[in-house]
């Protein structure tokens, strides 16, 4: 079953067809929550995010793609979410333990490029928060710009332009080992 | 396009450092199966719709038909709705209304006394039939919509047997209609009160009232777009 049919389907009020669609997005509804700072709310913020997706999907422009439109709800309830806790939308990720395991045999390699990879991500932390959107939608979960703009709800020059001002400030900030 | 090339290294860079957090994620079928539940909630939906509606229908504890475990009755616009804790079984067969004929367009308004009217966004009917002797003016388009109008106030026309999810109110040019979004059992209930005919197996259907006239529009594929139909009356 694809997107339409499914999204078709749930709108005939079918939930099976919705739990279809749920569980396709759901591990990247959990990444774009947990990324934009929703923390240890991710998962409550996705499963609003989901019921008010299938609340208003008689609003989805049939045949337009289903991921920016849900991305965007996910974005807007974690923005609501930071707002309502009154602080800034960190970015609390950790690398993880086991990127490295695939360079056994360079160790020190492998330390070199961990510690790089730390550096690059305390820099993108550090990233005035829009500008950080930006780089956090294109390169982290890898959205298109025009997906980025839907996502985040700026225009598309904003997106570039953000995207480009951020870029800048990292190869700044991480120093010489980057770009 | 987008970032120029003195970036194409960190671009790369970014990306896999992207790939390389920890984000945990729940398993997604157990994502689905919570979302699900939310969407159900039956009782508190059931409550829902009928606080809204409190002042317009008549609740009350059974049928005198009650074989059903029917829980509440909602009748509006000249539907009877039979709330159940459970989804009835589906009707199997398809009968037409009593004294159901093909009538011309433009021979409707004389054979019955109430304002009839069609919907601008669907254009002119395929078919139209007129039944039970003017009570009921059916009206059916190629995409599979339905829209029955029938006169008259107090009593019911058509009974529905509705299971969870339970009906959702939609506002029709000010007045509060329902929403059945399943597929559901709808009979028809006999002039001379008491009899029930069952009729088919109706797809999710929108129902209101307007003035003295009850409506309910079968086959559009969302609320949304069942209710820009009903509004589109003329």
């Amino acid at each position: 079953m694809d997107d339409d049919e499914a999204i078709a389907r749930s709108l005939e009020g079918d939930l099976s067809a919705y739990e279809v669609l749920v569980a396709r997005y759901s591990a990247l509804a959990h990444r774009t929550a947990a990324l934009l700072g929703a923390r240890d709310e991710a998962e409550d913020v996705v499963q609003e995010a989901f019921v008010k997706a299938f609340r208003h999907l008689g609003s989805f422009r049939r045949g337009a793609a289903f991921r920016p439109w849900l991305l965007r709800i996910v974005a807007n309830e974690t923005h609501n979410l930071t707002r309502a806790r009154g602080r800034r939308s960190d970015l609390t990720v950790r690398l993880s333990a086991t990127a490295d395991a695939k360079a056994p045999d360079d160790p020190a390699g492998a330390a070199v490029a961990t510690d790089r990879r730390a550096r690059l991500l305390e820099a993108v932390r550090a990233l005035p928060e829009r500008e950080r959107s930006a780089v956090v939608c294109r390169y982290f979960l890898q959205l298109s710009e025009a997906e980025t703009a839907q996502v985040l709800g700026w225009p598309v020059g904003t997106v570039k332009s953000r995207t480009h001002r951020g870029l800048a400030r990292l190869r700044e900030e991480a120093g010489d080992g980057l770009g | 396009m987008g970032s120029d090339e003195r970036f194409d290294d960190l671009e790369a860079e970014l990306r896999a450092l992207g790939s390389s957090l920890d984000v945990p994620v729940p398993p997604p079928e157990r994502v689905a199966s919570s979302v699900r539940a939310r969407l159900e909630k039956p009782v508190r939906r059931w409550r829902l719709v009928a606080a809204a509606v409190a002042a317009l229908v008549a609740v009350t504890a059974a049928t005198p038909q009650g074989r059903d475990a029917v829980v509440a009755i909602l009748r509006q616009a000249g539907i009877e709705l039979r709330l159940g804790g459970e989804t009835p079984p589906p009707v199997r067969t398809q009968a037409p209304l009593p004294g159901e004929r093909d009538v011309p367009l433009d021979e409707v308004a004389a054979q019955v006394d109430f304002p009839v009217r069609t919907p601008a966004a669907l254009g002119e009917p395929a078919r139209v039939t007129v039944a039970d002797g003017g009570r009921v003016v059916s009206m059916f388009w190629r995409d599979g919509v339905r829209l029955d109008q029938f006169g008259g106030r107090l009593d019911p026309f058509f009974f529905k047997k509705v299971g969870p999810p339970f009906p959702e109110t939609a506002e029709v040019d000010g007045v509060t209609g329902f929403w059945v979004s399943g597929s559901h059992p709808l009979g028809y209930l006999t002039r001379e009160g008491g009899g029930e005919i069952p009729l088919r197996q109706a797809g999710p259907t929108l129902i209101w009232q307007r003035g003295d006239v009850g409506h309910r529009l079968e086959g559009a594929r969302s609320m949304a777009r069942a209710v820009e139909l009903a509004r589109s009356l003329r």
